[in-house]
């Protein structure tokens, strides 16, 4: 377990979110409500709990691709701490380059952009030279067992597995030391499960603080350093503490 | 994201309380906002939301009626709304590029597509034949149009290629604000695809400074860092780009993310 002496990367204080439907007679789904945690670098973290429980939400807050309407998301970026929910866009962006990285659920494919081009992106906006970043870029998706013969078409008509695989290479290409992953290992065979076990473990070692959505209790078990049950009856207690296992 | 009048350093562009009426008629009502250096937002909202209107404001194509457009521009921090006429016309001209959703409005289908292009360079004072060709080219390149297609004339290019030419006749001189309204509307799927490809690429290597009108979320998702969603002439909601389109709370925009169809 982490000790307290410890600087966390990630600080939440009490945060809460609502999604009010407008069109859908208003109806309010509280979803967090008043959440607190910290995370440390070189930890990971398995968020677990049923469909509509928050995990998603709150990675994509922690991401800012959600607005956080309240509290407070504190991420320590390049030794500053800075506040997700009054960040401006530019250091949102900023942030997202180096510090934050997130592998979404799905692809979301462009036409006309390479498997390679798409991986390679976060490099590439890092201003790493191209030949370097192509090189990373082959090794990972070799490393993921994309054949070689895709590398140069766009993502738009492979398969959801390779697509999520494609997804994940573009996660990893790149260290983050905060890295947010929304079920990673879903639609993936058990060799390329374990792959990305791999590299999930790796990045901890490396010293990156994960966190991740997992169904699977074999994955959950395998990687996690402490497991946050975020159902609702777990995550509304008083103490706002989210119950560690 | 608030400016102070006087406060440094200054946003290359800052609207304050614009609005444009047509006679009694509200083309856009009481717009502020402001565009960082190297920053692209987009402006969403269906037919006749003021978004169009807005954007010929600052284009300086039609005379405001109330508020501010301070413009960074190479003669200083000026509010373009009470600039004389005459360093006006300079300023849009030299430093802004407005790409109309309709090419035969942006274009001179009279001539040539390499002198669409040299025409800007030659008006910022380029003589040189030779070099002025031979930048048109690379441009040309740039914009995936074949080099061959220089002497031909923009009538003869296909409504992609002539919207990737007048992109290419906006670069040209390298302008510090590029305004564009509704550059991928009336074209076919897979053009739309090739001209969104091009513009991604152009504005993540060139670090463009951007105003797109667009009614096209996804062309909005992909091109821009932060949305503004509007609604009769009126700014309803901002955010970044994500933010706006994953998690909307205004009731018009949650309408306009969820009729999209999917395919």
């Amino acid at each position: 377990m982490m000790d307290d002496q410890m600087d966390p990367i990630l600080n939440i204080i009490n945060i809460s979110k609502d999604f009010v439907f407008h069109h859908q007679e208003g109806i309010r789904i509280k979803v967090l409500d008043d959440f607190s945690m910290r995370f440390f670098p070189g930890q990971a973290t398995v968020l677990t709990g049923p469909s509509g429980s928050g995990k998603s939400t709150l990675l994509k807050m922690i991401y800012a691709g959600y607005q956080i309407p309240e509290g407070k998301i504190l991420i320590r970026h390049k030794k500053e701490w800075v506040d997700m929910a009054k960040a401006l866009p530019s250091l949102v962006y900023e942030i997202r380059q180096h510090t934050i990285g997130y592998v979404s659920q799905f692809l979301r494919v462009l036409p006309r952009v390479s498997a390679l081009d798409t991986v390679i992106e976060p490099l590439i906006a890092r201003r790493m030279e191209t030949g370097k970043a192509e090189q990373k870029g082959r090794q990972i998706l070799e490393r993921l067992r994309i054949p070689e013969n895709l590398w140069h078409l766009s993502a738009t008509t492979f398969s959801g597995g390779e697509q999520q695989r494609i997804n994940l290479a573009r996660g990893f290409v790149a260290p983050y030391p905060l890295l947010l992953l929304d079920e990673p290992t879903a639609s993936l065979d058990p060799a390329n499960r374990k792959t990305v076990m791999d590299l999930i473990r790796e990045a901890v070692q490396d010293g990156s603080c994960v966190i991740g959505i997992f169904h699977n209790r074999s994955d959950q078990k395998e990687l996690a350093d402490r497991v946050i049950d975020m159902s609702p009856n777990m995550t509304s207690q008083p103490s706002s503490q989210a119950l560690e296992v | 994201m608030t400016y102070m009048p006087g406060e440094k350093p200054y946003p290359l562009l800052s609207v304050r309380n614009l609005s444009k009426f047509y006679g009694k008629t509200m083309g856009c009502h009481e717009i502020s906002f402001e565009l960082g250096k190297g920053e692209v937002i987009g402006i969403v909202g269906e037919s006749g939301s003021g978004k169009s209107t807005l954007l010929k404001c600052i284009a300086g194509r039609l005379t405001t009626t109330n508020g501010s457009i301070f413009f960074n521009s190479s003669y200083g921090f000026i509010d373009l709304c009470r600039t004389d006429e005459m360093l006006l016309r300079k300023i849009i001209r030299s430093e802004t590029g407005f790409v109309t959703q309709n090419s035969v409005e942006g274009l001179r289908m009279t001539v040539s597509a390499g002198g669409n292009i040299g025409e800007r360079l030659m008006a910022g004072g380029m003589r040189h034949y030779g070099q002025i060709r031979k930048i048109a080219r690379q441009w040309l390149e740039t914009v995936e149009i074949d080099a061959k297609r220089m002497d031909d004339l923009p009538s003869t290019f296909s409504g992609g290629m002539q919207q990737r030419l007048q992109i290419a006749a906006n670069l040209v001189t390298d302008p510090r604000i590029i305004l564009m309204d509704e550059p991928t509307s009336g074209l076919d799927v897979s053009v739309q695809a090739r001209l969104i490809d091009v513009l991604r690429k152009l504005v993540a290597r060139l670090s463009l400074s951007m105003i797109l009108v667009t009614h096209d979320l996804a062309v909005a998702r992909l091109l821009s860092h932060r949305l503004y969603v509007m609604k009769d002439g009126r700014i309803v909601e901002s955010g970044l780009s994500d933010q706006i389109l994953d998690d909307p709370r205004e009731p018009y925009t949650q309408l306009l993310v969820s009729s999209i169809l999917k395919p």
